[in-house]
């Protein structure tokens, strides 16, 4: 027996094994005894979004973007794969947010908050955010309570609106003030810029949280197959928003109204009354409002949001 | 010298310019003339190389290395070398350079009648050394 | 004007022998391919050449190389898990560890150690056969050299590097699994994953090819330098050195370059 050829056979035949065995490892790494599973997202946009960006669950990478396109309606549509042993993470309820971090580079984001939901169906398309939107409203929702708070404060039952209206032989003083009947009935210029204010913040606001709506329509409703159920929901939203404003059109009109007709007290009281229960009206509005877009908007965490 | 290094193609060399292979045994260096120029397998090669060191009476020499080797024994190696190539002139360059332990007019002589081979061999050796041939 | 004529001469003559020496190389290496296309090239008799060589090159010095690899290794996964800690980067670590290590550190290392061992002494001893006059001896018995003394030590240099390099890097997944997990399978889905994520087709495509270059730099290099020697024995020592430097010169190159192929 030649023994060189023995030792180059036997480190032959143990480096292939060994090759061989990390082939195979590495194949069932990538996935390659897997199955795939497909997975549309619709996006408003694709910036930052390239081919081999990856999805990740929990901070764990489970896919991969594959392509990018648009579709028949000039929307676009991202396509992922994952192995389908990491698929399992993806619930009808997930959301998708494309992060777009200062440092590092763009990810998508799955967050399945009910993991007892159904699976994902292969080859299903899902709504991708961009954290953008997804972090401009909490924080819009913070300022409509902050505000709303205050809008409430000033025309609660005991509130310093009720109180001054009691107080009908002071008001006839003030009714001549820069905000006429509304300072004589408030007691003050600056709590009746308070209220006007709040107003005026409140119509600001929901301005643009219809804008954005609007915004998150064009790019839903731009594209077929989008589930039915976050369509309706973000429909909904629409509609609240809508009345929330129409309702404060009311307010407003009834505000410039009493400032016409400071000189007529008795009209004044009318109006003020009338003034107060539309801002409830805008209140309550505004606060299923905030309800609403907290059960159905797939980010916000908390189960409620607490008004005064 | 210079004539002898510019011999035809056709002419076999045993000379001291042209040593053995140093890392390959007296064997491997015989059998590489077969194996490469006439693309025989190893172990038909080996055979020729053989028997080519029988017929000259050196068989036990397959193994060695030229360092390992007399002088008398690297020459005979060399002329396996130069036999196999089955060339129709055989030239013997400068024995005396090569075969300094040996009488070596008698000791070519032997080889050559050994050797059975067809074709001529010629000797190129400086002048004074003439007298040792008639012997 | 002497002294700007003089140093563009030597400019010139510097490029010229750069050239010639490319030229040199590149002609070997062709020569060698086309050798390979050759039928009658694949006989027992190159076979077993080749298997001396790869026996020579790589598992003769298999369990020293091995060990060295080892140590390298630890020394690399513990200045990297611990500076990984200092700063929070922990969930970088074993990718820092695998990249480095199995990507460039080892396979330029096994290029090295080959370099040293196997191409320094392929270069004298191409040189010594060109100074003995071996050469001359084999191309009067009209038998090219280039089939069992050259192409087998090009083609065990790459195996053996290729084959070193790769189970260096093996050896060096498994001391980083071990280092960041210990011995326990509970790492193994994440680490399976940094794996995955490292090592897709392209990189390893660009690791096999890069050691196979470097396989090839540490034994075509040497054996060029060494048939350049002029026929004097007092040159050898001077071929060995000039071999030895364009080796390290060629696999710095191979490295910088497949750095930049792969972050550029």
């Amino acid at each position: 027996m030649n023994t060189l050829h023995f030792k180059v056979g036997l480190f032959a035949a143990a480096s292939l094994l060994l090759v061989g065995i990390f082939m195979v490892y590495l194949l069932h790494a990538r996935g390659f005894f897997d199955k795939t599973f497909h997975l549309q997202l619709a996006a408003a946009s694709a910036d930052g979004v390239a081919p081999g960006v990856p999805v990740v669950f929990s901070g764990i990478e489970i896919g991969r973007v594959t392509t990018l396109g648009l579709n028949e309606n000039g929307g676009i549509i991202i396509h992922a794969e994952f192995l389908d042993r990491n698929a399992r993470w993806l619930k009808e309820n997930s959301s998708f947010i494309l992060d777009k971090p200062i440092v590092g580079g763009a990810k998508i984001r799955v967050d399945s908050p009910d993991l007892q939901a159904p699976a994902l169906p292969d080859n299903a398309t899902m709504l991708l955010l961009t954290s953008d939107i997804s972090k401009e409203i909490p924080a819009l929702v913070e300022r409509v309570k902050a505000i709303l708070a205050n809008v409430e404060h000033l025309t609660r039952k005991d509130g310093e609106i009720n109180a001054t209206l009691a107080n009908v032989k002071t008001v006839t003083g003030r009714m001549t003030g820069e905000y006429g009947v509304l300072e004589g009935v408030l007691g003050s210029p600056e709590k009746a810029r308070a209220v006007t204010d709040s107003l005026d913040k409140t119509r600001a606001l929901i301005t643009r949280l219809d804008a954005m709506t609007a915004k998150t329509d064009q790019w839903l409703f731009a594209r077929d197959g989008m589930a039915e159920q976050t369509k309706a929901s973000l429909a909904q939203v629409r509609l609240m928003l809508n009345d929330a404003q129409s309702s404060l059109k009311k307010a407003d009109a009834v505000m410039a109204n009493t400032v016409e007709i400071s000189a007529n007290i008795k009209d004044g009281t009318q109006d003020i009354a009338q003034l107060r229960t539309e801002i409830d009206d805008a209140v309550r509005k505004a606060n299923d409002l905030i309800n609403e877009i907290n059960r159905k908007w797939p980010f916000a965490r908390e189960p409620e949001v607490k008004l005064p | 010298m210079a004539a002898v290094a510019a011999l035809p193609d056709d002419v076999a060399r045993v000379a001291p310019d042209l040593p053995l292979r140093a890392n390959l045994s007296a064997l491997d260096n015989i059998a590489l003339i077969p194996l490469y120029q006439r693309h025989c397998s190893a172990a038909e090669s080996v055979r020729l190389a053989q028997a080519m060191l029988e017929r000259l009476g050196y068989a036990d020499l397959a193994p060695l290395r030229d360092p390992d080797m007399t002088p008398a024994q690297r020459f005979a190696t060399k002329l396996a070398r130069a036999l196999i190539l089955r060339r129709p002139r055989l030239v013997i360059d400068h024995p005396g350079a090569m075969l300094y332990d040996v009488p070596y007019p008698a000791f070519i002589r032997q080889l050559a009648e050994r050797a059975e081979m067809t074709g001529t061999w010629e000797i190129f050796d400086f002048g004074w050394n003439q007298a040792l041939y008639r012997a | 004007m002497n002294f700007l004529a003089a140093s563009i001469e030597s400019l010139g003559a510097k490029v010229v022998g750069w050239f010639t020496v490319g030229y040199g190389m590149f002609a070997f290496l062709v020569q060698a391919s086309l050798l390979l296309l050759e039928p009658a090239t694949w006989n027992r008799a190159t076979f077993d050449v080749v298997v001396k060589q790869v026996y020579f090159t790589a598992v003769q010095i298999l369990h020293v190389f091995l060990g060295y690899a080892m140590v390298i290794s630890w020394l690399f996964i513990t200045i990297i898990l611990s500076t990984a800690r200092d700063f929070g980067l922990t969930e970088f670590a074993s990718e820092m560890t695998i990249r480095v290590l199995v990507l460039e550190l080892l396979p330029f290392l096994t290029a090295l150690f080959v370099a040293l061992r196997s191409g320094s002494a392929i270069n004298t001893e191409v040189a010594l056969m060109r100074v003995n006059n071996e050469l001359d001896a084999l191309a009067h018995c009209k038998v090219p050299p280039m089939q069992f003394e050259f192409l087998p030590r090009l083609i065990g240099g790459v195996v053996s590097v290729v084959t070193l390099a790769g189970l260096a890097g093996l050896l060096a997944i498994l001391m980083g699994y071990l280092a960041i997990y210990g011995m326990n399978a509970a790492g193994f889905e994440p680490y399976t994953r940094t794996i995955a994520k490292i090592f897709d087709f392209r990189i390893m495509a660009g690791l096999i090819v890069k050691c196979a270059l470097f396989g090839l730099a540490v034994t075509l290099i040497p054996v060029t330098a060494g048939l350049e020697t002029p026929k004097k024995l007092f040159m050898v020592p001077v071929s060995v050195l000039r071999g030895m430097m364009r080796v390290f010169f060629a696999i710095v190159a191979i490295e910088v370059v497949s750095l930049a192929l792969k972050y550029i």
